[in-house]
């Protein structure tokens, strides 16, 4: 690791004081689960890091008027999985309780998680399957970002030096009926090798949204939109998951041809299982 | 440089140490207790993991700085009464070392449910993982004391132990289930007791 200073501001506006003060050399640190590995093989070699720790304002979670859930970006992954969220907001404490390990889970939080960007990590991928959006801070102002500019297609995010994200507001539980996500990974503390998204909103029976989000394999999560084509209007019953899964495989990582390389054929059974898992387990809570 | 205050196991410990030191370092350099192990260095393989003030961390993942001011428990921790020095290993025959613990003179009592399970199921061979599968384990019985052995095997999933195959762990991590839901007390560290008391 190279030397650093070490800041520990108590409020947003200071953080941000402090990276505009040391730019380009100022790094935010989190939870420090993914920067400290980094620091260790020096990919990563910040000469001040601004810690999150003592900024209790981007901790913890309220609803907006709106009726938006705002996650604070220093909100660990351990607090989420505790929480009794209503409705599909379940689904964020779940992912986050099935993630990494019981020790990564205490330090690690979504804000870290979001700005890594790993496109391998979940937060990416539930975040642009839901479509939440992420706020950030700088000198200039509040902004609030889409998950298709804040996560950029060739991999990380548009994020500059001196911006702070300070929430992740997922939509309001009106917004689906059901999210569900599913992923494979070689052992339980690795990361995914491909991951589902499938967020579903259904009145009297019928379709009303439905976005599919295919993570892990490609450098930036990727909403599969031909292959959902046409399922908006029709009842859940018209979703043959087989057909969808098939069809977003393709949509992902482009036909099959016979001299694709092993891991591409890999990737495009797991992401066949995983979205075949994910669309199954949505549409059996609405047909029952 | 810059000074740095932990407490370990109840005694305050400070430090003037280089900002780039690991929890893990202050640990077993600062404080001296060596308890802790290091693996691997990279979050990968859980024996360094340590509670602060309740959550468990895996410390060479975490800057001494981020838990600064803040209250950590070892290994050591867990069995304050047994911290009594133990002979030098070589001066002791291997008979002696692998002979029940209530031989060596330990009294079990001194234990946390998790060491004596991990003791009497046979839960580890070389020892190396040891501490921070039991300082897991155990976090994660106070949180759910019926777990499944599934449940277990996922709540260990981060410690990585060459030896034992694993299964004897899951038994040991059944068994110390089973003695905290019926001594709930036991559960916890004992309290400190004054030095004269040993
Ligand atoms: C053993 C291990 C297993 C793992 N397994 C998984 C897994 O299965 N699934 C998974 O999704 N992840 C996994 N992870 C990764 C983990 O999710 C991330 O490391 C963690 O969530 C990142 O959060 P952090 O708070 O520790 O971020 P940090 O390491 O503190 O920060 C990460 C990056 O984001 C920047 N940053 C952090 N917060 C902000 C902010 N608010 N504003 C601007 N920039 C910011 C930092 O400067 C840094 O560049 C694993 C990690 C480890 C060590
Ligand atoms: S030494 Fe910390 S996880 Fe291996
Ligand atoms: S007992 Fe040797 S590594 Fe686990």
């Amino acid at each position: 690791m190279r030397a650093f200073t070490y800041l520990t501001p108590s409020a947003p506006t200071e953080v941000v004081e402090m990276l505009d003060a040391h730019a380009p050399d100022a790094r935010v640190i989190a939870g420090g689960q993914n920067l400290l590995l980094g620091m260790k093989d020096r990919s990563d070699s910040p000469a001040f890091l601004v810690s999150l720790g003592g900024v209790s304002e981007l901790e913890g979670v309220r609803a907006a008027d709106s009726g938006e859930l705002v996650i604070g970006a220093a909100t660990t992954y351990a607090t989420l999985a505790r929480m009794e969220f209503t409705g599909w907001h379940a689904e964020i404490a779940s992912v986050c309780g099935n993630l990494a390990d019981r020790p990564v889970r205490t330090m690690g939080t979504i804000g870290g998680a979001a700005c890594a960007a790993d496109p391998r990590y979940d937060i990416p991928a539930l975040v642009t399957g839901v479509g939440a959006s992420l706020e950030v801070l700088s000198a200039q102002g509040v902004r609030t970002i889409e998950p298709s500019d804040f996560f950029l297609e060739g991999g990380g995010t548009s994020l500059q030096p001196g911006d702070l994200l300070t929430a992740v507001r997922f939509p309001a539980t009106e917004a689906f009926t059901t999210v569900v996500f599913e992923k494979f990974r070689q052992r339980v503390f690795d990361a995914a090798l491909a991951s589902t998204v499938l967020a579903l909103r259904v009145g009297d029976g019928v379709i009303e949204d439905l976005r599919l989000t295919v993570g892990a394999t490609t450098p930036r999560p990727t909403v599969c939109v031909t292959s959902t084509a046409g399922l908006i209007g029709q009842p859940v019953d018209a979703i043959e998951p087989v057909l969808v899964a098939d069809a977003a495989a393709i949509e992902v990582l482009g036909p099959e041809t016979s001299n694709d390389p092993p891991h591409l054929r890999y990737q495009r059974e797991l992401i066949k299982s995983v979205t075949r898992r994910a669309l199954i387990r949505a549409t059996a809570i609405p047909r029952s | 440089m810059q000074d740095v205050t932990i407490t370990i196991n109840g005694d305050i410990v400070t430090g003037t140490i280089d900002e780039r030191t690991l929890l893990l370092d202050f640990i077993r350099d600062v404080a001296g207790k060596t308890g802790t192990h290091n693996g691997c260095l990279e979050a990968r393989c859980g024996c360094c993991s340590v509670e602060v003030e309740g959550d468990i961390v895996k410390s060479c993942n975490v800057l001494a700085l981020q838990v600064a001011g803040r209250s950590v428990t070892t290994i050591e921790g867990l069995s304050k009464e047994r911290l009594r020095p133990v002979e030098h290993v070589t001066s002791q025959s291997l008979a002696g070392m692998y002979a029940p613990l209530e031989a060596m003179g330990a009294d079990v009592n001194d234990l946390h449910p998790v060491q004596v399970a991990f003791h009497q199921c046979h839960a580890l061979q070389c020892g190396f993982c040891t501490p921070g599968m039991v300082m897991v384990m155990k976090n994660y019985l106070e949180e759910n004391p019926e777990p499944t052995r599934d449940d277990v095997r996922t709540a260990i999933a981060g410690n990585l132990c060459r030896c034992t195959g694993y299964q004897h762990i899951v038994d040991a991590g059944m068994m110390a289930a089973e003695t905290m839901r019926s001594q709930p007390d036991n559960s916890r560290p004992a309290p400190a007791r004054p030095a004269h008391d040993h």
